[in-house]
């Protein structure tokens, strides 16, 4: 049996990266910027995941229903999917390894996978995980193999993670800055350079860096610079990063600990 | 402090904890891209020592059962470790933890070699107190079995993928990097020739002694799983002395690969991976993992990894240079490489 410290730890974790996930929202408040969906979703992301593994670890901890949760997972694979499948047209299949989507979409598949495949024990009550009865209460998931390769990748990716945010010049991942300004969709450069030019917004990719390499002014420049200066101290890229770090390993964990 | 200064000193400091690992633009090389699968092998175990088995009294039988058939000096020291486990299954935590850390100290730059020295030692420990020395000194050592000990593995490939080189000539393999490639070539020789011995051991020669290794690892698997284990078990079945035989000369032929050219090199270590494969399928089950109740993913990984450190290095793939664009002023200071 699993001491339950364990699960506690794990699960501190968790409530430690939803409340972080949470203050970069408050923080960065992309709503405002009406750009909220593409920007947010790795945030939201990390949040209801961190909020879903902290009720699986520890009872006490749970929020909504397994069904609840299998729908909100359902909803987010299908999310990252498209976002990957949008990222694999502009980057090809590199985006698989080095794009910020897809490894949200293996985070967000393996939750559905967990909530999906658990098969509570006869004694457990329905309604939660309850992993923090320990083993003899815990319950196992079917298709173990399948526990078993997303864990591998969860590992792979929280290692590569590790060194990239450890090295040179690689801390740029999913951060809400870094999303505003990726390539996502077409650049509007020099568009609104005029005096009395209609404002338009800098949603478009990478649009400070081509505004500045082309001598333009976004109009709305403002936002997107509050974005750049904001990009430290909790809304930095490396904290988004360490955030999935945590979750993919203790992800990692409870598939492992439920074959 | 101007932004500038700031980010030239970042860019000092990272160049400095980068040198060895890093080719232009971010990208690691393939001594890097090796250190860190070794690492996510090291969290892949940490994280198997976290199961609910460890806690139990099974994973301290399974440490007293290694003792069985080795000398006393080897022995007594392991059922010593075995009672102290028994009794406080809380030091479980401490081994994962520890683990834990390897792989986080391995995937973090600046850390790469205090960790890699220090699963070196672990991996020494563990191979002594938790795996019998691999059994190596008693007469039922396989290759199929996970021989000469996973874990020693850990600790070869800490060796040779240590972040620094030799002067002189471009290493031809990323294993001779550090070691240079006589030792290198020779620590593969002896690994491989002692599996070759290992497989022609009379204990593995007897008809039905492969066969009930592999039908042993059926216990506890899934159905697919359970029934390759019985469909490769039936084909070595009375099969044992022309199984090891066969056997034995592959791995021969793999011991001796990578002092050939390039090409005929490429072959062996092709060949070296299809039987580490081979042996992690049929012969460990892929470690036992899936039964709830394996410690680490057994050698078969290792050795496939062992042998991309030997893979020629004008073939070696490295990554590609990222792509990724990232926010101005979002990494200032930080892409100076």
């Amino acid at each position: 049996m699993i001491p339950s410290w364990i699960l506690d730890i794990f699960a501190a974790i968790m409530l430690a990266v939803a409340a972080v996930s949470a203050a970069r929202l408050a923080l960065a408040r992309p709503w405002q910027h009406g750009t909220s969906a593409a920007l947010a979703d790795i945030d939201v992301s990390h949040l209801l995941m961190a909020i879903a593994m902290a009720g699986m670890l520890a009872a006490s901890l749970q929020t909504l229903p397994n069904g609840a949760w299998e729908v909100i997972f359902a909803v987010m694979t299908a999310w990252f999917a498209y976002r990957v499948i949008r990222d694999t047209q502009v980057s090809g299949v590199r985006a698989l390894a080095g794009g910020h989507c897809a490894p949200h979409l293996i985070h967000a598949a393996a939750m559905l996978y967990m909530f999906a495949a658990f098969a509570a024990p006869a004694m457990h009550a329905p309604g939660g995980m309850g992993m923090s009865g320990g083993m003899s209460g815990m319950g196992t998931l079917r298709l173990p193999f399948l526990a078993f390769a997303f864990a591998l990748i969860l590992i792979g990716y929280s290692i590569w993670d590790l060194d990239q945010i450890s090295g040179p010049g690689a801390s740029g991942h999913y951060s809400l800055a870094a999303t505003r300004t990726a390539p996502m969709v077409p650049v509007l450069v020099g568009a609104t350079a005029g005096p009395g030019a209609a404002p338009v917004s800098a949603l478009a990719s990478g649009s400070a860096g081509s505004a500045a390499v082309a001598g333009a002014q976004p109009v709305d420049a403002a936002p997107a610079s509050a974005y750049v200066r904001a990009n430290r101290g909790v809304l930095a890229p490396s904290v988004a990063t360490s955030c999935r770090v945590a979750m993919g390993v203790t992800m990692a964990f409870m598939l492992l600990i439920m074959i | 402090m101007s932004e500038i200064a700031a980010g030239s000193m970042r860019a000092g400091w990272r160049s400095r904890v980068n040198a060895g690992v890093e080719t232009a633009r971010g990208a690691p090389d393939a001594r890097r891209l090796l250190q860190l699968a070794l690492a996510g092998i090291w969290l892949l175990v940490a994280l198997l020592q976290y199961q609910s088995f460890m806690f139990s009294s099974g994973f301290s039988q399974m440490i007293g059962a290694t003792a069985a058939g080795n000398p006393r000096v080897v022995a007594s020291p392991i059922s010593w470790d075995a009672t102290l486990v028994a009794h406080h299954p809380a030091l479980n935590a401490i081994f994962a933890t520890i683990q834990l850390l390897l792989a986080i100290g391995i995937a973090w730059r600046p850390t790469v070699r205090l960790a890699l020295a220090a699963s070196i030692a672990w991996a020494l420990g563990v191979w002594w107190f938790g795996e019998g020395l691999g059994m190596v000194l008693t007469p039922s050592a396989s290759p199929v079995n996970g021989a000469p000990g996973a874990v020693i593995i850990y600790a070869l490939l800490a060796a040779l993928l240590w972040p620094a080189d030799r002067s002189g000539r471009p290493a031809p393999f990323t294993a001779a990097r550090a070691v240079g490639a006589p030792i290198a070539r020779a620590l593969w020789l002896v690994l491989w020739l002692s599996l070759a011995y290992f497989a022609l051991l009379p204990g593995n020669r007897a008809p039905q002694a492969l066969n009930g290794m592999i039908a042993s690892m059926e216990s506890g698997e899934p159905g697919w799983l359970a029934a390759l284990e019985r469909g490769a078990a039936s084909v070595v079945a009375h099969q044992g002395l022309a199984a090891s035989v066969v056997l034995a000369v592959a791995l021969v032929i793999i011991a001796v690969g990578v002092y050939l050219p390039s090409g005929a090199a490429k072959t062996a270590l092709v060949l070296a991976i299809v039987v580490a494969a081979v042996i992690w399928v049929f012969g460990e089950a892929f470690g036992a993992i899936l039964t709830g109740g394996g410690t680490d993913p057994n050698s078969g990984p290792l050795l496939m990894l062992l042998a991309l450190t030997y893979w020629p290095a004008r073939a070696m793939v490295t990554a590609p240079a990222r792509t990724v664009l990232t926010p101005p002023g979002a990494n200032e200071g930080t892409t100076a490489s």
